[in-house]
C-alpha cells in the first residue's frame, strides 16, 4: 500500500504561483485529478514524481521525502505527457532499456510481460516513430509499468487517444487500481475522469478545489439547488402542488414558446415538462411521489440534470 | 405536443451581429511583402523574445567594431589611405559572418518546419515558392545589412578623414559588388541547410561545418600549391567555398589578398559566374525543398 | 557509469543524420591528405593536419557528438524517461560523456594520426604527437560542450561562438587566451612528445591539470543539472 501525502505543497516561480498551498492523500485506488489547462496539473505531477521540488510544503510516500531521492524511482511510475523522442529504437529495445534502467533481475521477462499488459506485444518489433499516438502512449505505460510500480501517476493519458484504445486504457487502469495500486492521472476532460475513477481531486488555478467522491461533492453544495427534470401527465397541477413544498425553491415550466423563442429544451420523452430547483434533496424525494399521488398526477420520468461531474466542474470553475 | 418536440430539437443561429470580411484583400504581393519585413526583423530578433536579440546585436556589434576603431584611427591619426580595404573587411570578418547566417538561418526555416506551422502559411494564397523566396530574401537582406554597414561606415570616415572621394567611392561600389555576391552564395548555403536539418543546433553546427571546413580546406590546398609553385590548382580549389571565391573575385576587382588569385580572363570569369551559379543553384534547390513539403 | 544509457546514447548518434556529419568531417580530412600525398612528394602539407584537422575539425566533431547525446532528448523532454529511475545522475552523465568521448576520439583525434602519417610517413612521432593533442583537447572539448548542452538549448552556438571567436579569432590575435584556450593546452601536450608541434608555452603540467579540471568539473556540472531536471508542462 503506497500513499502519497502532499502537506500545504506550494510551488511558485517568481511572480507566477503554480501551486497554491494545496494539502491531499492520494491513497490505492484510481485517483482522477482534475483541472482546467493550466491549474496546476502537470506541476502537481512532476512535484510526486520528483521532478520538482516544493518551494513551500512537503511531498512525501508513505513518509519519505520524494524529491532529490533516486531511490524512489523504484516505487513510482511515471507516464509523462511528452512524447516520447527515442523514434530510431523499437517498442520492445524501449521499454527494455527502461528495465534495465531499473535494475531488475529478469529484464526481458519483465518487457514481455508489461508489453503484454498493454496488448502492444506483436507491434514492439517495429520503430518507435512508426506507431500511431495510441500506440505511443501504450508503449509508454508499459515503460512505466515494467517495474511492477506501487504508484502510477500519469499526466493527461488520454490525450489525442482514440475511443477504442481509450477503453482499453480506461479498463487497464481500473484494473491497476483494483489490484491495490495508487493510480493518479490528470485530465482536462470530464467524460473520462467520470468514466475511470470514483475519487476525485479537483485542482483550479493552483488551488485545491475539491476533492472526494464527485456525487457527495455535489451534495456538499448546498447553497446551490439541485436540478431536476420532471414530466407527468399534468405538468400544471404538479407543478401547483411543487411549489407549495418548502424544499422545492424553484417551478419552471419547459416547452414555452415566447414571441417565437423556445424558453427551455426538450425531454428525454419530448413532453414539456417541469424544470425543478430543490434545496433539499433528501426530503424531496421523499416527498415527491406521495405529492404526486394526492395530486393525482403520474410521474412520467424524473431526471436530475447535474448530477454529472461537468456541473460540478461548471460550479467551481465559473467562480 | 409533438411539433413542439419537433421544434424544439432543431437549431436557430442567433445573430449576434458577426460579418465575415468582405471588403478588398490584399494580394499574394502583399503577403510575400509581409513575410519578407518579418523575415528580416525577426533575423535580428525583433518581434521576437529579449533573448533572441542577444546573438545577432552582438555578433553585429563585434562586426562593425573593427570599423568603428579604424575610423576613429583614420581621423586621429589621418591617414591617406583606409588600413583595411573595404573588400577586405569581410574578409577578415569571416568567422563573425558565418557564425550570424548559420545561426539565424534556422530561426528563418527550421523554425517553421520543424513546429509544423508551414502548413499555417501554405494554407494562405501563398505559393510554398514564393514563402521560400521571401525567407530567402529576408535572410539575404539580414546578411546584407551585416556586411555593408561597416563599408557604409568606412566610406563615411573616409570622406570624413577627407580621402579622395573619387577612388574611395569606386573602391566601395566594387566591395559593395563583392559583397552582394557573398551575400548571395552565403545565403543560399545556409538557407538550404536550414531547410533540410529541422533541427535547429544540426543545422547551425553543418552551416559552419560547410563554411568554416570548406574555407579552411581550400585555404591548406592554395598554400600547398604555392609551396608547389602550381598555383593553378590552387586557382581551381578556390572555386570550392564561398569565401575563397569571395577573395579570389576580390583580388581580380580591388586587389585583394588572396594566396592564389585567378590569373587569366577565364579563370577571373569562373570565379564570378561559379558565385553567381552557386547562389543560383542553392536558391533552386531551395524551392525544390519546399515543393516537396508543400506537397506532402 | 550504465551500459543500458551508454548504449541508448549510442543509438542517438548514431541513429540520427548527425551521425553521418560525424563521419563525413573526417573522411574529407583524410581524403585530402590522400589527394596531396599523390599529387606531391612526402612532407607537404602538414599543415593540413593543424589548421583544419585540429583546429576546425576536432572541434566541430565533438560539439557535434556532445550536444547529440544530451541536446535533443532535454529539449523536448523525454531525458525524463532515463531520470525516472533509481540510477544516479552524474552516472547518466558519465555515460553519456563516454559515449561522447570515444566518439570525438575515433573521428576526430585519430584522423589526425591518420592524416598525419598519409602525408608523412616518415615522421610517426610527429602524427603520434597531433594524436596526443587531439586526444588531450577532444577529452577537454567534449566535456566543455556536454556541460553546455545540460545547460542551454542554445549549447550549440555558444560552443561554437567559444572555439571560433574565443579560441580562433582572439586566440590569434592575443597571447595571453593560451591560459584558457582548450586546444593551445591539448598542443602543448603534444609538443611534449614531438618538437615539430610548437607549445604554446603554458607549460606540459598547466595544460594537463587545466584540461584535467575542466574535463572533469564540466562531466560532474553536467550531472548535478540533471539532478535539478524539472518537468515543464503546458503553463
Amino acid at each position: 500500500m503506497s500513499t502519497l501525502v502532499l502537506d500545504a505543497v506550494s510551488r511558485w516561480y517568481g511572480n507566477v504561483v503554480a501551486v497554491n498551498g494545496i494539502s491531499m492523500t492520494v491513497g490505492p485506488g484510481v485517483t482522477g485529478l482534475l483541472g482546467p489547462n493550466g491549474a496546476g496539473k502537470t506541476t502537481l505531477i512532476a512535484l510526486m514524481a520528483g521532478f520538482l521540488s516544493p518551494s513551500a510544503g512537503t511531498v512525501t510516500l508513505d513518509g519519505r521525502q520524494i524529491w532529490r531521492s533516486t531511490e524512489v524511482h523504484r516505487t513510482i511510475g511515471l507516464v509523462p505527457e511528452r512524447e516520447i523522442s527515442f523514434g530510431y529504437l523499437t517498442g520492445r529495445q524501449f521499454v527494455l532499456a527502461n528495465a534495465e534502467l531499473h535494475g531488475l533481475a529478469d529484464p526481458g521477462a519483465a518487457t514481455e510481460r508489461a508489453l503484454g499488459v498493454v496488448e502492444m506485444t506483436e507491434p514492439a518489433g517495429r520503430r518507435i516513430d512508426t506507431y500511431s499516438k495510441g500506440m505511443r502512449q501504450r508503449v509508454k505505460l508499459a515503460s512505466a509499468l515494467v517495474h511492477d510500480p506501487g504508484v502510477l501517476l500519469l499526466d493527461e493519458p488520454f490525450n489525442g487517444v482514440d475511443p477504442r484504445q481509450r477503453l482499453h486504457l480506461m479498463g487497464l487502469l481500473q484494473r491497476m487500481g483494483a489490484e491495490g495500486r495508487t493510480v493518479l492521472f490528470s485530465s482536462h476532460i470530464l467524460e473520462e475522469v467520470e468514466q475511470v475513477a470514483r475519487q476525485i481531486e479537483v485542482v483550479v488555478s493552483g488551488r485545491h478545489a475539491a476533492s472526494g467522491d464527485f456525487g457527495a461533492i455535489r451534495r456538499l453544495m448546498t447553497d446551490r439547488p439541485v436540478q431536476y427534470v420532471v414530466v407527468s401527465d399534468d405538468d400544471r397541477r404538479l407543478a401547483a402542488a411543487l411549489i407549495a413544498e418548502p424544499s422545492v425553491v424553484g417551478v419552471t415550466v419547459r416547452g414555452v414558446t415566447v414571441r417565437g423563442v423556445t424558453v427551455s429544451g426538450g425531454t428525454v420523452s419530448g413532453r414539456g415538462g417541469l424544470d425543478l430547483a430543490v434545496s433539499d434533496l433528501g426530503s424531496f424525494a421523499v416527498r415527491l411521489p406521495r405529492l404526486a399521488r394526492d395530486a393525482g398526477v403520474r410521474i412520467i420520468e424524473l431526471t436530475p440534470t447535474d448530477e454529472s461531474l461537468e456541473s460540478v466542474f461548471a460550479y467551481l470553475v465559473s467562480t | 405536443m409533438a411539433e413542439r418536440g419537433a421544434a424544439e430539437r432543431s437549431g436557430v443561429i442567433h445573430d449576434l451581429g458577426y460579418r465575415p470580411y468582405t471588403g478588398p484583400r490584399c494580394g499574394e504581393g502583399a503577403i510575400a511583402r509581409a513575410l519578407f519585413v518579418n523575415g528580416f526583423l525577426n533575423a535580428f530578433g525583433i518581434g521576437r523574445s529579449g533573448r533572441s536579440k542577444v546573438l545577432p546585436f552582438l555578433l553585429l556589434a563585434l562586426n562593425l567594431l573593427p570599423a568603428v576603431i579604424v575610423v576613429g584611427a583614420m581621423v586621429l591619426v589621418g591617414l591617406q589611405t583606409l588600413p583595411v580595404s573595404y573588400a577586405q573587411y569581410a574578409s577578415t570578418t569571416q568567422v563573425l559572418l558565418g557564425i550570424f547566417v548559420a545561426s539565424q538561418a534556422p530561426v528563418l526555416f527550421s523554425r517553421d518546419l520543424r513546429h509544423g506551422t508551414i502548413t499555417l502559411y501554405l494554407a494562405r494564397p501563398l505559393r510554398a515558392a514564393h514563402y521560400a523566396l521571401a525567407r530567402w530574401a529576408a535572410l539575404l537582406a539580414a546578411t546584407l545589412v551585416f556586411l555593408l554597414l561597416p563599408i557604409l561606415m568606412l566610406y563615411v570616415g573616409a570622406l570624413l578623414g577627407e580621402l579622395d572621394a573619387s577612388t574611395q567611392t569606386e573602391d566601395a561600389a566594387k566591395a559593395v559588388l563583392l559583397v552582394v555576391l557573398l551575400a548571395l552564395t552565403l545565403t543560399g548555403v545556409a538557407a538550404l541547410i536550414a531547410s533540410v536539418s529541422v533541427r535547429r543546433g544540426f543545422a547551425v553546427v553543418s552551416t559552419i561545418a560547410v563554411l568554416l571546413l570548406g574555407n579552411g580546406i581550400v585555404t591548406a590546398v592554395q598554400g600547398i600549391a604555392t609551396d608547389q609553385e602550381r598555383p593553378r590548382i590552387g586557382e581551381i580549389a578556390g572555386l570550392f567555398s564561398p569565401y575563397s571565391l569571395y577573395r579570389g573575385a576580390g583580388a581580380t576587382l580591388s586587389g585583394l589578398d588572396s594566396l592564389t588569385p585567378p590569373t587569366g580572363a577565364g579563370m577571373e570569369a569562373a570565379y564570378f559566374v561559379t558565385f553567381v551559379v552557386l547562389a543560383g543553384l542553392c536558391l533552386g534547390l531551395l524551392l525544390l525543398r519546399y515543393r516537396k513539403v508543400a506537397g506532402r | 557509469m550504465n551500459a543500458t544509457i551508454a548504449r541508448l546514447s549510442f543509438q542517438a548518434l548514431f541513429g540520427r543524420r548527425r551521425g553521418l556529419v560525424l563521419m563525413v568531417v573526417p573522411a574529407l580530412l583524410i581524403g585530402l591528405a590522400v589527394l596531396i600525398r599523390a599529387l606531391t612528394e612526402q612532407g607537404v602539407g602538414y599543415e593540413l593536419v593543424d589548421n583544419v584537422g585540429f583546429t576546425l575539425a576536432l572541434p566541430i566533431v565533438a560539439l557535434l557528438a556532445s550536444s547529440a547525446v544530451l541536446g535533443p532528448e532535454i529539449d523536448d523532454g523525454s531525458i525524463v524517461y532515463l531520470l525516472a529511475k533509481p540510477v544516479p545522475r552524474h552516472a547518466v552523465a558519465t555515460s553519456k560523456y563516454v559515449v561522447a568521448w570515444l566518439a570525438t576520439l575515433a573521428f576526430g583525434a585519430v584522423p589526425l594520426l591518420v592524416a598525419g602519417l598519409v602525408i608523412d610517413s616518415s615522421d610517426p612521432r610527429r602524427a603520434l604527437a597531433w594524436l596526443v593533442a587531439g586526444v588531450v583537447a577532444g577529452t577537454t572539448y567534449s566535456a566543455l560542450f556536454l556541460g553546455l548542452a545540460a545547460l542551454t538549448r542554445h549549447a550549440v552556438v555558444v560552443g561554437l561562438l567559444f572555439v571560433l571567436l574565443w579560441e580562433g579569432l582572439l586566440g590569434g590575435l592575443l597571447r595571453g587566451i593560451r591560459w584558457l584556450d582548450l586546444g593551445a593546452w591539448g598542443i602543448e601536450v603534444g609538443a611534449s612528445v614531438s618538437s615539430l608541434v610548437p607549445p604554446p608555452g603554458t607549460g606540459l603540467t598547466y595544460a594537463l591539470i587545466a584540461s584535467a579540471v575542466v574535463a572533469l568539473g564540466s562531466v560532474w556540472f553536467a550531472g548535478d543539472r540533471l539532478r535539478s531536471f524539472t518537468l515543464r508542462g503546458d503553463e
